[in-house]
């Protein structure tokens, strides 16, 4: 029993090997005939050599099976240079087509030496070559042909053996061959004594067939190019979004975002009005209708004079279209140099028009008198005339004149005591001048109008504001103008004969007015809207 | 002629022997593109002059070191032995190059010669980079006669030349220790 084990087991071992070998035989077998048909291509002399390694040489010819002696037949005779001639054992194999091939094989070469071969039949000379066996070299292809990622895109990096032979190493060039999956059509690219290159300019996602080929690059060794290795497939990363395409597309949506935007903003009134139609209301027209009087608009109406007095201008303007006219009576008295008077405010004063042109145009005329300083001396000469020839200043005169006035006050008094709003009107000026002048044998006959002093009449106001004051004299030159109103219109104050002396004195005063009521007296809510 | 030729070789001596006690080369040479350049003229002068008629007037036999390597008995032999045979060959076709250079006439030919010899003289600086004895200018035969043989024309002295410089020169310059170790 122990016997037939010990021989099973070595049958075993013996099997083992000899499959192996067998493995290796063949493919051993394979690639010799990959070889000799390569040669057969490529090599047109007779016998064909190759030299597989450092020392090794293989020779052989083909023969038609019907011509095709023995093995024996043949004699392989080769001779190194200067050297004696030494004979190598021929091999027959079959081959594919009818043909018959005959190898010699060389366990130990000499290079850089020339060697000559030369095969007989039969004593017969059929071959005949001299080589240098290191110029005859067919590698095995390289092995482990391998391809990775780079990492980057369109990029694929093959790695291989290297061809172990010895001192040859940095003599040894490559050839990649790479294409697409499924195309003939590639490219090549060669590299020299490396063992990994990187094949750069592929499309992405794609999958790629690379297969490669060794040689010897010919300055000291030199030789056939291998067969090529059986070909790997990679594919290489996918493709990223094109980095100037998506910054482009951002830039352009960007842009159009920004346009509608602004698209938007322009029409938006209109946009509003047609999503959010603002529903029309008459208040702006009538002031205080709503919000006072609550819609009740014969109440409003009776309220007139602070709504008259609310009114736009040109409204109102029509209501008193007379006290442009007064003015003009007094202005056209005998006494009075109309020559000497600014033309403009003679103009305003001495013309009997119609109201509504001649405010518009005492408003500017006026003001403008009034601001000519410069004019101060004839003015004022033409003043004192006035003054002292105080007949053409009537009662009457005065009273019309104090219709003016009247307007002014409107807001605290009703129209329709004209009269009496006249006459307590006049009383601010005859303070005024009485103020000056510090006596008091007016101020009896101006009781009252201490009274009125305290209403919230804007031109009165601003008188009264006054005489407690300095007015800016600016010397006695200057003739100042008591403005009935908020100083659009420009008055002679010296209405009252009470006060001619004064006025002769050239205290005249100009209301300095130019809107600035004082804001504790100016009532709350009344706007800024002197009528005339 | 033979006055020029003397005082040219004085000079080649007296340059060599200057060159000779120059230190050498602290960075060994051990890039093969350099031996790769030599050979390509040799192989380019050895295909030029093949044509040539009648040798180019080259007449005599030239003492050449034999080529051949047998890689199984390189293995066995060291770098000192194989430093001995690349040196007493490159003087052995220094010397023979020197003597063709001396009958050939041509311009063309000469400067090709001239050129294969200073390719030689270089060859004798890279072995010194590489700490090897430069024997090439010692008349000695080191290697006595075995390892020579003769040739009788330009073109064969040509193909040994460059078989020699493909073959034993390059497999020194492989094999030498300076380079080994920087290339591994």
């Amino acid at each position: 029993k122990k016997m037939t084990n010990d021989n099973l087991n070595k049958l075993l071992v013996f099997c083992v090997l000899f499959c192996a070998q067998k493995t290796s035989i063949v493919h051993g077998a394979q690639a010799l005939e990959t070889k000799v048909a390569l040669l057969l291509h490529a090599e047109p002399e007779n016998p064909k050599c190759f030299a597989e390694g450092m020392s090794d040489l293989t020779c052989f010819w083909e023969e038609d099976e019907e011509r095709a002696g023995s093995a024996d037949q043949y004699s392989f005779i080769y001779t190194y240079q200067n050297e004696n001639s030494s004979e190598c054992s021929i091999t027959a194999l079959p081959a594919a087509g009818g043909k018959r091939l005959y190898f010699c094989r060389l366990s130990q070469t000499q290079l850089f030496v020339p060697l000559d071969i030369r095969v007989f039949r039969d004593d017969l000379l059929i071959h005949n070559r001299s080589l240098f066996i290191e110029a005859v070299f067919l590698l095995d292809p390289p092995a482990n042909l391998t391809l990775t990622s780079t990492g980057m895109q369109g990029q694929l990096k093959a790695s291989w053996l290297p061809p172990s032979l010895k001192y040859m190493g940095d003599s040894m060039m490559y050839e990649v061959s790479y294409a697409m999956a499924g195309s003939h059509i590639g490219k090549v690219e060669e590299v020299q004594a490396s063992s990994e290159l990187i094949l750069r300019g592929l499309q992405s996602g794609t999958k790629y067939k690379v297969r490669i080929r060794v040689k010897l690059d010919g300055i000291s060794y030199s030789g056939y190019w291998s067969a090529w290795t059986d070909p790997v497939l990679m594919e290489t990363m996918p493709g990223d979004l094109d980095p100037l395409i998506v910054s482009l597309s951002l830039i352009i949506s960007l842009v159009l975002t920004l346009l509608s935007l602004l698209v938007l903003m322009s029409h938006r009134r209109f946009l509003l009005k047609k999503i959010w139609p603002i529903i029309p209301t008459p208040e702006s027209k009538f002031q205080g209708l709503f919000k006072v009087y609550g819609g009740d608009f014969q109440e409003w109406l009776g309220h007139s004079t602070g709504g008259l007095w609310l009114r736009p201008t040109y409204f109102y303007s029509e209501e008193f279209p007379v006290p442009l006219e007064v003015l003009s009576e007094v202005s056209l008295g005998p006494a009075l140099p109309s020559s000497a008077l600014p033309p403009k405010a003679s103009e305003a004063l001495g013309e009997e028009e119609d109201e509504d042109k001649k405010l518009k145009r005492v408003d500017p005329a006026l003001m403008e008198g009034w601001r000519k300083t410069p004019q101060e001396h004839w003015t004022m000469d033409q003043l004192r005339a006035i003054h002292q020839h105080p007949a053409p200043w009537t009662q009457s005169s005065l009273l019309e004149s104090h219709d003016a006035y009247v307007t002014l006050n409107a807001q605290n008094h009703s129209v329709e005591e004209p009269l009496d709003d006249i006459l307590e009107e006049t009383l601010p000026l005859q303070v005024l001048f009485a103020s000056g002048r510090t006596s008091s044998e007016s101020r009896s006959d101006l009781g009252s109008v201490q009274q009125s002093s305290g209403s919230g009449r804007l031109s009165s106001q601003s008188s009264f504001e006054y005489p407690n004051h300095t007015w800016p004299s600016k010397g006695p030159g200057y003739t100042y103008m008591a403005v009935a109103d908020s100083g659009v219109s420009m008055d002679y104050s010296p209405m009252s004969s009470n006060k001619i002396d004064d006025i002769g004195k050239g205290v005249i005063y100009t209301n300095e007015y130019k809107n600035e009521i004082p804001a504790h007296r100016r009532p709350i809510g009344t706007p800024i809207h002197f009528a005339f | 002629m033979s006055s020029i030729s003397g005082l040219v070789a004085v000079l080649l001596t007296v340059l060599q022997w200057a060159g000779r006690g120059l230190p050498s080369p602290v960075r060994p040479i051990c890039d093969p593109r350099v031996l790769d350049r030599f050979i390509m003229e040799a192989r380019d002068t050895e295909t030029a002059l093949r044509g040539c008629k009648a040798g180019c007037g080259v007449t005599g036999t030239f003492v050449v070191p034999l080529t051949n390597v047998d890689f199984v008995v390189l293995e066995t032999k060291d770098t000192e032995e194989q430093a001995l045979e690349v040196q007493s060959g490159l003087f052995l076709f220094g010397q023979a190059l020197g003597a063709v250079r001396e009958s050939v006439s041509r311009a063309a030919v000469k400067s090709l010669i001239d050129n294969n010899k200073s390719n030689i003289h270089s060859l004798g600086q890279v072995l010194r980079s590489l700490h090897i004895k430069d024997l090439s200018l010692s008349p000695v035969p080191a290697v006595g006669d075995s390892a020579t043989r003769k040739v009788s024309s330009l073109s064969e002295l040509l193909r040994v030349h460059t078989n020699f410089l493909r073959g034993k020169v390059r497999l020194l310059l492989t094999n030498a220790p300076a380079c080994q170790q920087n290339s591994t």
